[in-house]
């Protein structure tokens, strides 16, 4: 309810600080006010502002279905809350109660609330038990139906038809894909800082549906997702030297990847999920190699002096971007997908003692995300590929291993304060707002966002 | 573990609520509306263009009557007799400014009196105190004579405007508590809109001191506050690039949209299809727009330009 509160506030102070910089800006634009064909054109600036959006409870088919009606509302209401883009308008304000989810709405009801647009739906449990999940998305400008879209499923995915309708609804209003409908696989902490238990786990990309893959006897790190999202691949220390292992999450199988003298650890699928790039011990150093899944032929990619490691592809599968020390602290380098001379781009501006590690690129191919250290400090930002447009979305002690969501929008990290306390999962959006802490069971480090499901 | 609520907290909480919640409701979203001050266009003229200008004779149109609001015309009738109209002083415009004029007896030749016409109401009538000849047979003396039997000679010529009907009583100022409103007026309580067949709030207009054709920048700058308020600009994570969507506006003359607006630009990529869309949402949803009247001609139709470019 305060949250709710809180929403509605943000809300109505946006709106004014908007009027307050438009009076500002008013006497700047006076002078663009020119005339095009005879007509004045006067231009029209403003604040990015999130799209107000009403999601009344989904109607009941039956009167079985009022809870998962409910439900799925509400797990609309929290993806498009949380993504920040989207100011999903208290149920207490909503003048119309929707009874029928095939009629339109009264639009009139719905623009006094200042509604940009209404998702009305019904879901109907079927006579073979499965759910029927209808929705349409109604918006209030224009009178019309944008989206609308039935789906049949299982009784226990309703949340996943509510994360496609998310998606259905992001994608309408900002013009990007959504990343509702996705999962995150991580490592579930639990017990004493010095006897700590390390679980995978997969949950649904809002915390919801947590299921532990293995049982803790052995140490797990750095699980990632296959581009199918059927797998994971993951370190996991066994008797000897940590290896890397491929988890299937249907069948719950598990193989080691090649065999290996000494450590191979930071693994991570190419984009056609052919290949597996990893980081191979050789003495005191390390370097990257790539093995093909299907004929199990590894290939080497780097051969230096340092410690090569934390590789991600370019989403077009052409270029690498990695974590190296070959110049003195850890950097990151960028070089085609096939080996050959490596790049520098992270520089330090502020501090040349900072160092940077953990790259990862986006899915929309435009940015690269890694942590920062320096001075103290452990940050997470983005840059782009050649380096340039260097930004810090958060600071602080101690964040680490950026993941992004499946449309690039969002990242997914971990901090750990530190002290008896563990580690929990955060997003942050690209541009440094909105940064949300992921309700886990218990503490959890090292998230991997899955791509889209669907 | 017991918990210890304190009675007077909860309900000071429960109150806050109440209160808090109904002004989030009653204090909708929609931001105050502020309109703001008509712009006046400004020319630069140098000295050296002023000092080759010429006479101007530009026509000197008569005055629109303002008119407030469309009805069978009926002229402002105030029953005040607040001294809104002055009535011509007939009196001489130009004497040669003489010392001590009022002590000496009238041997001067006098002034011929100028025509009435040219008497202009806002000159200041100094000279309306100036005594007459009695001897002198003037109608303007004449008239300046009657004038001076009333007590008091005020030697302000305001004076002279008093209404002449005594049987009706000045109207008093009463105080109406169901028009407190018009306590601001500054008119009389009692004032009723100026009615016309037409809406005219600038009387000015047209005047060779008037204001300028090209007022756009006035209500230009008053529709983007409005359409600014109810747009929701799509926010593209911290991609730079900078759009724009154009549109063709016609509007009614009570503000409201003659039909959709028509997009002048097409959108390039998903992005630009959702701007664009909410450049429309705005239009549409911020409809009626307050614009001024008298410009009606210049924003009956126009083509706005939504800009993805920060506030600056």
């Amino acid at each position: 309810m305060s949250r709710q509160h809180d929403l509605t506030n943000a809300q109505f102070r946006l709106d004014r600080r908007q009027l307050l910089s438009g009076l500002a800006a008013t006497g700047l634009t006076l002078s663009g006010a020119h005339r095009a064909f005879g007509q004045a054109s006067p231009r029209v600036t403003g604040e990015s502002a999130p799209t107000p959006i009403a999601i009344p409870n989904f109607v009941a088919g039956t009167p079985a279905d009022g809870e998962v009606g409910a439900g799925m509302a509400q797990v609309i209401t929290n993806n498009l809350k949380r993504s920040g883009l989207f100011a999903p308008i208290d149920p207490a304000a909503f003048i119309e109660r929707i009874a029928d989810s095939d009629k339109p709405p009264q639009f009139a009801n719905w623009r006094t609330i200042s509604a940009t647009a209404v998702v009305v739906g019904r879901m109907t449990r079927q006579p073979d038990g499965r759910l029927k999940a209808e929705f349409r998305l109604w918006d209030i400008a224009t009178q019309q139906q944008v989206a609308g879209n039935q789906y049949v499923t299982s009784p226990e995915y309703w949340r996943r038809i509510a994360h496609i309708i998310s998606d259905r609804i992001y994608e309408q209003y900002t013009g990007e894909k959504g990343y509702f409908d996705s999962r995150v696989v991580f490592v579930d902490e639990s017990g004493a800082a010095e006897r700590r238990v390390k679980r995978l786990a997969l949950m649904d990309q809002d915390g919801a549906n947590v299921r532990y893959l293995t049982r803790g006897a052995d140490l797990v790190l750095t699980p990632r997702f296959s581009p199918s999202t059927q797998e994971i691949t993951y370190m996991e220390f066994g008797q000897g030297d940590p290896k890397v292992y491929l988890f299937n999450i249907e069948t719950g199988q598990r193989e080691i990847v090649g065999n290996f003298p000494g450590m191979s650890f930071s693994p991570r699928f190419s984009p056609d999920g052919q290949r597996i790039i990893m980081s191979l011990q050789q003495g005191g150093n390390s370097n990257l190699f790539v093995m093909d899944l299907r004929s199990k032929t590894t290939t080497r990619l780097t051969d230096t002096p340092a410690i090569d490691t934390s590789p991600s592809y370019s989403p077009d599968g052409s270029q690498i971007c990695f974590e190296s020390d070959r110049g003195g602290k850890p950097q990151i380098y960028v070089m085609a997908a096939t080996g050959g001379p490596a790049q520098r781009i992270s520089f330090s501006k502020d501090d040349t003692n900072g160092s940077y590690s953990t790259p990862v690129w986006s899915p929309r191919g435009d940015y690269i995300a890694f942590t920062k250290q320096g001075g103290g400090q452990f940050s997470i930002g983005v840059m782009k590929t050649d380096g340039s447009g260097e930004r810090i979305l958060t600071s602080g002690f101690h964040n680490e291993g950026p993941t992004f969501a499946p449309n690039g929008r969002v990242l997914m990290f971990f901090r750990d304060p530190g002290g008896n306390s563990g580690p929990s999962l955060f997003t942050v959006d690209i541009t440094g707002r909105n940064e949300l802490r992921v309700p886990t069971p218990g503490f959890a480090s090292d998230p991997a966002w899955s791509p889209l499901l669907s | 573990m017991k918990l210890k609520v304190d009675k007077t907290l909860v309900a000071s909480v429960a109150l806050h609520i109440l209160v808090i919640g109904w002004g989030l409701v009653s204090f909708a979203t929609k931001a105050f509306e502020s309109i703001p001050e008509e712009s006046v266009s400004v020319d630069m003229v140098s000295a050296s263009t002023l000092a080759k200008a010429g006479m101007k004779s530009g026509n000197k149109a008569e005055p629109k009557p303002l008119v407030e609001k469309v009805a069978e015309a009926k002229p402002s009738d105030d029953v005040v007799g607040k001294i809104s109209e002055k009535a011509p002083i007939v009196t001489d415009t130009a004497p040669p400014p003489q010392p001590k004029v009022e002590d000496k007896p009238v041997e001067k030749k006098p002034d011929p009196p100028k025509p009435v016409a040219e008497s202009k109401p806002k000159e200041e009538p100094k000279q309306a105190e100036k005594k007459p000849d009695p001897a002198k047979i003037d109608p303007i003396a004449e008239a300046l004579k009657k004038e001076q039997k009333k007590p008091p000679p005020k030697p302000q010529a305001q004076a002279a405007a008093k209404p002449p009907d005594p049987a009706k009583p000045k109207a008093e100022r009463v105080f109406d508590q169901t028009k407190i409103a018009a306590l601001l007026d500054k008119r009389d309580p009692t004032h009723q809109a100026v009615t016309g067949d037409t809406l005219n709030s600038n009387a000015a207009l047209g005047l060779a001191k008037g204001k300028a054709a090209d007022n756009s920048a006035t209500w230009g700058a008053m529709f983007k506050e409005q359409v600014a308020r109810c747009w929701k600009k799509p926010d593209n994570g911290i991609d730079t690039q900078r759009i724009e969507a154009q549109f063709d506006i016609k509007l009614k003359r009570d503000g409201t949209l003659e039909g959709m607006p028509v997009a002048m630009t097409s959108p390039s990529g998903s992005f630009q299809r959702v701007f664009l869309e909410s450049g429309l949402h705005a239009i549409v949803e911020c409809a009626p727009y307050r614009l001024p009247p008298a410009f009606f001609e210049e924003w009956k139709w126009f083509t706005p330009i939504f800009d993805s470019s920060e506030d600056r």
